[in-house]
């Protein structure tokens, strides 16, 4: 006869005791007054105050654009940390070897990757997207030669020097951006509330400073994600 | 129909973050992890939240899988 571990039944029973709990206390802030209150106003009045059709994209980059912040300083630390502490060693490439097949395969894909990670980056404003997916797309771009074609092909054309350098760029682009908002006359990081022009809805041109954000922050997360892999891939 | 589907959806999701968990190669328990996320994906988009979708799919199916590999595969010989 199996013996019956009542570590685990134990355990069990707590974790569906707070799985519970958490559905029954989110039930009951979704029927409050006071949380609806916010998301209320971005739907109603999103589009008109900041110029830019997806709402998500507004959220991210003109009402909670100190978040965004946050999020690129968090990649930021962790480029600077694993770049840090993996050692110096420059060597040899990954073990495997692939055939033409895939090689020639993935130089076929890899311009379309690059068309859509800008078309995302571009439009942010306009369609599903935005600079965060845009650039996680060019860092995968960046993984993908590593993996077919080995770490030399890649630091041959882009080293970690000089993609830490576009990373900095775009970070200094962001804060830059943000200080527009104070020269504005209002808050750090404030796009269309303090009277900068946010464009007809719908446009490419609109949204004020979006577009510009969009790109600075794709070009930090795509290069600081870069230079994580490329620290990782380093084999001695 | 769509309720039916996305049942199954949530089912499979249930199922897939088990063997995730449970599987004793690590390797095994990467893949199912971008499977589990692969399904995360179509339920967003039955949820209509597509800027999230993207955002899972590019990160959780392309990024964090090949960084799980690559750490794996440096770590191989310590255990």
């Amino acid at each position: 006869m199996k013996k019956i571990n009542f570590d685990k039944v134990f355990s069990f029973i707590l974790v569906s005791l707070l799985g519970l709990f958490i559905m029954k206390v989110l039930y009951s802030v979704a029927g409050e007054e006071a949380a609806r209150f916010t998301a209320d106003h971005y739907i109603s009045y999103g589009v008109d105050e900041t110029g830019a059709i997806n709402i998500i994209t507004a959220i991210l980059f003109d009402y909670r654009a100190f978040d965004t912040l946050g999020e690129a300083t968090v990649i930021f630390t962790a480029a600077s940390v694993v770049a840090l502490l993996l050692p110096r060693h420059e060597a040899s490439m990954l073990k495997t070897e692939f055939t033409p097949v895939v090689q020639q395969s993935i130089a076929f894909i890899l311009p379309f990757l690059w068309i859509i990670s800008i078309f995302l980056i571009s439009y942010g404003h306009l369609s599903p997207g935005g600079g965060f997916s845009g650039g996680v797309i060019i860092s995968a771009m960046s993984i993908l030669i590593i993996f077919t074609y080995g770490y030399r092909y890649m630091t041959r054309r882009f080293n970690v020097k000089k993609l830490s350098l576009i990373e900095d760029i775009g970070a200094l682009a962001f804060l830059t951006i943000g200080l527009a908002g104070i020269i504005a006359g209002g808050t750090f990081l404030a796009n269309s509330q303090v009277g900068i022009y946010p464009g007809t809805p719908g446009e490419l041109l609109s949204g004020g400073l979006m577009p510009l954000s969009n790109f600075a922050v794709a070009a930090k997360v795509g290069t600081g994600l870069s230079v994580i892999f490329l620290s990782l891939a380093r084999e001695d | 129909m769509i309720e039916i589907i996305l049942m199954l959806l949530i089912l499979l999701l249930v199922v897939s973050a088990a063997i995730a968990l449970f599987s004793k190669k690590l390797l095994n328990s990467i893949i199912t992890l971008s499977i589990f996320s692969a399904l995360l994906v179509i339920i967003l988009i039955i949820f209509q939240a597509p800027d999230l979708a993207l955002a899972e799919a590019v990160i959780a199916a392309g990024i964090t899988t090949s960084f799980f590999i690559i750490t794996i595969n440096k770590t191989e010989g310590v255990n």
